[in-house]
C-alpha cells in the first residue's frame, strides 16, 4: 500500500510541477502543430490513402514523444533533485510514477494529434472507432513505458536529447509497425475483430517492456 | 572465460568445419536428378544461388546469437558489477555487428538476384535492418559516456531492454506478415519456422547444420580472441592509473 | 587441367575462396599467439 501512495505523489508532484511551467505540453503541442503543418503544405491537395495516413500519424506521435517523454528525468538531473528522489522513494515506485505520467502525457499527445489530424486531412476519417481507440491506447502506453526507462538511461548517461531517438527507434520500431497496420485499418474500416493479432502483440510487448523496465530501472536510477 | 580444451575445440573445429563447407558447398555439383551424397538437387528457381544457404544463414543465426550473448553478460555484469563481464559483452556486440553486415550482404545480393532488387522490406531484412541499428544505438551510447562503470551498466541496460525486442522482430513478425523468405504469412509451407528441414534434399541440411556449428564456434574463437585483447587493454590502462 | 577449369569454372571461384580463407585463418592464428605473448608478458611484470 505504501508503494502504491508514494507512487500517486510521485505522479501528483511531476503533475504539479508540469503544470507550473508546462515545459512538456507547450513543447509538445509546437512540435505537433509544426509538423501537421509542414505535412499539409507538402501535399496540399493530394489525397494520400489511409496507410500513408497512418504512417504520418505514428512519425508525428514517435518524434513528438522523443521531444517531450525524456523531460521526466532529463529534469531531475538538471534541478540535482534525484539523488533526494532516491532518498525519500523506493526506485520502483519512482519508476512507476513517472511511467504512469508518461502514459498520461501520451495519451493527450494522442488526442490531440488525432484531433489535429482530422482537421487537417480531409482523408483522415476513422471508420471504426473501437479498433482505433483500443490500437492508440495499447500504443500509447507501450510507447511511454519504453521511453521511459530509455529517458532514465539518457538522463543518467548525460548526453540530453541528441542520442534519445537513436536509442529509441530500434525498440520501439515492433510496436510502431503493428500500431501503424492497425491504425491503417482502422481508417480503412474493418471490422473490429479482423486484427486480433495485432493487439496480441501490443500486449505482449507492453507486458515484456514493462516487465524488464521495472527489474532494470534500479540498476539505471542508482549509482 | 573458456577454458584450454574448450578453445582449442573452437580454433581447430571452426577451422576445418567451416573449410568443408566452403569445399562441399561449392564443389558439389548440381544436378537434376541426383544418385549419390555427392551430387545436390537442382531447386527451381534457385538454382546454384541455393549455396549461399549455407553461408548467409548461419551468417544471420550467428548475428542472433551474439546478441544473446551480449545480453547475457550484461545481465550477468549488472548481478556483480564485474567489469569482465563488460568486456565479454561489448566483444561480442562487436562480433555482432560485424556478422549482421555480412548477413545483410550476403542477403542483399542473394535477394538482388532471386527477388529482383538488394532491399525489398521484407520482414527479415526489416529485422536485420533493426538489429544493424541497435547495435549502432548500442556503441553511439558506449561512446557517450566517459566514466567506465556508467557506461557499463547502462550499455548493459540498454542491451537487454533490446534483446527483450529482438524476439518481436525475429521470431513474431516475420511469421504474421507478407514476405519473401520462406515461413511467412502466405509462403506455400504455411506459418512455420524460416528453415524447414524436409525443404532440401538430406544431403544439403547436414551442411547446413555443419555450417551453423562451424559459425558458431567461429564466433566462440573470434569472441575469446576479442575478449583477450579487451582485457589487456584494460589492464594496461590501469596500470597507468 | 584447363580443359576441366574452364568447363568448371566454380572450382576458380572455390580456390579463390579457399585462399581467403586461408589467409583469414593463418591471421587468426598468428593474433592468438600475439595475444598469448602478451597475456604472459603482462602477468609477469
Amino acid at each position: 500500500m505504501k508503494s502504491l501512495s508514494s507512487t500517486y505523489a510521485i505522479l501528483l508532484k511531476d503533475a504539479q510541477s508540469e503544470l507550473r511551467t508546462r515545459y512538456a505540453v507547450n513543447a509538445l503541442f509546437m512540435f505537433v502543430v509544426t509538423a501537421a503543418v509542414i505535412v499539409q503544405l507538402a501535399i496540399r491537395s493530394e489525397q494520400p490513402s489511409s496507410s500513408v495516413l497512418s504512417g504520418l500519424f505514428w512519425v508525428v506521435v514517435f518524434f513528438a514523444a522523443m521531444s517531450g517523454l525524456s523531460r521526466t528525468f532529463v529534469s531531475e538531473e538538471e534541478r540535482g533533485t534525484s539523488m533526494t528522489l532516491q532518498l525519500v522513494a523506493t526506485s520502483s515506485s519512482v519508476y512507476f510514477g513517472k511511467l504512469l505520467f508518461n502514459i498520461v502525457l501520451t495519451l493527450l499527445l494522442n488526442l490531440a494529434i488525432t484531433l489535429l489530424f482530422t482537421v487537417v486531412f480531409p482523408g483522415f476519417v476513422v471508420q471504426t472507432f473501437e479498433t482505433f481507440l483500443l490500437t492508440v491506447v495499447l500504443s500509447s502506453i507501450g510507447l511511454a513505458s519504453a521511453s521511459t526507462i530509455l529517458a532514465a538511461i539518457i538522463a543518467k548517461a548525460n548526453t540530453k536529447g541528441t542520442l534519445y531517438p537513436v536509442l529509441a527507434f530500434p525498440i520501439l520500431l515492433p510496436l510502431l509497425m503493428t500500431a501503424m497496420k492497425a491504425t491503417a485499418r482502422a481508417l480503412e474500416g474493418d471490422p473490429f475483430g479482423a486484427g486480433i493479432e495485432e493487439y496480441q502483440i501490443l500486449i505482449s510487448y507492453i507486458m515484456v517492456i514493462t516487465a524488464g523496465s521495472y527489474l532494470l530501472f534500479d540498476y539505471v536510477w542508482k549509482d | 572465460m573458456f577454458g584450454k580444451t574448450s578453445t582449442t575445440i573452437f580454433k581447430y573445429g571452426s577451422v576445418s568445419l567451416i573449410s568443408v563447407v566452403l569445399v562441399a558447398g561449392l564443389a558439389i555439383p548440381m544436378t537434376v536428378s541426383p544418385q549419390s551424397w555427392l551430387e545436390f538437387p537442382v531447386i527451381p528457381g534457385l538454382e546454384e544461388k541455393a549455396r549461399n544457404l549455407f553461408f548467409h544463414v548461419p551468417m544471420s543465426w550467428t548475428a542472433v546469437l551474439a546478441f544473446f550473448f551480449s545480453a547475457v553478460y550484461g545481465i550477468r555484469y549488472l548481478r556483480t558489477k564485474n567489469i569482465d563481464f563488460d568486456v565479454v559483452s561489448v566483444s561480442s556486440a562487436g562480433l555482432g555487428l560485424l556478422f549482421s553486415i555480412l548477413a545483410t550482404v550476403t542477403g542483399a545480393l542473394w535477394a538482388k538476384f532471386n527477388w529482383g532488387a538488394f532491399w525489398n522490406w521484407d520482414p527479415r531484412q526489416t529485422s536485420i535492418f533493426i538489429l544493424l541499428l541497435i547495435y549502432g544505438a548500442y556503441f553511439a551510447l558506449r561512446s557517450a559516456i566517459d566514466s567506465e562503470e556508467k557506461r557499463a551498466g547502462l550499455s548493459a541496460v540498454y542491451t537487454i531492454l533490446a534483446g527483450l525486442t529482438v524476439p518481436f522482430l525475429v521470431f513474431i513478425m516475420p511469421r504474421m506478415m507478407a514476405g519473401l523468405h520462406p515461413g511467412a504469412q502466405g509462403d506455400a509451407s504455411g506459418k512455420g519456422p524460416l528453415f524447414e528441414a524436409n525443404m532440401i534434399a538430406p544431403n544439403m541440411r547436414m551442411l547446413f547444420y555443419v555450417s551453423l556449428i562451424g559459425f558458431s564456434l567461429l564466433f566462440l574463437w573470434l569472441l575469446h580472441l576479442r575478449v583477450r585483447a579487451g582485457r589487456l587493454e584494460f589492464q594496461q590502462k590501469q596500470g597507468e592509473r | 587441367m584447363e580443359e576441366f577449369l574452364s568447363a568448371n569454372q566454380l572450382y576458380i571461384v572455390l580456390g579463390v575462396v579457399l585462399l581467403i580463407w586461408a589467409g583469414i585463418v593463418s591471421y587468426l592464428f598468428r593474433l592468438d599467439k600475439k595475444l598469448t605473448k602478451l597475456e604472459k608478458l603482462m602477468n609477469k611484470g
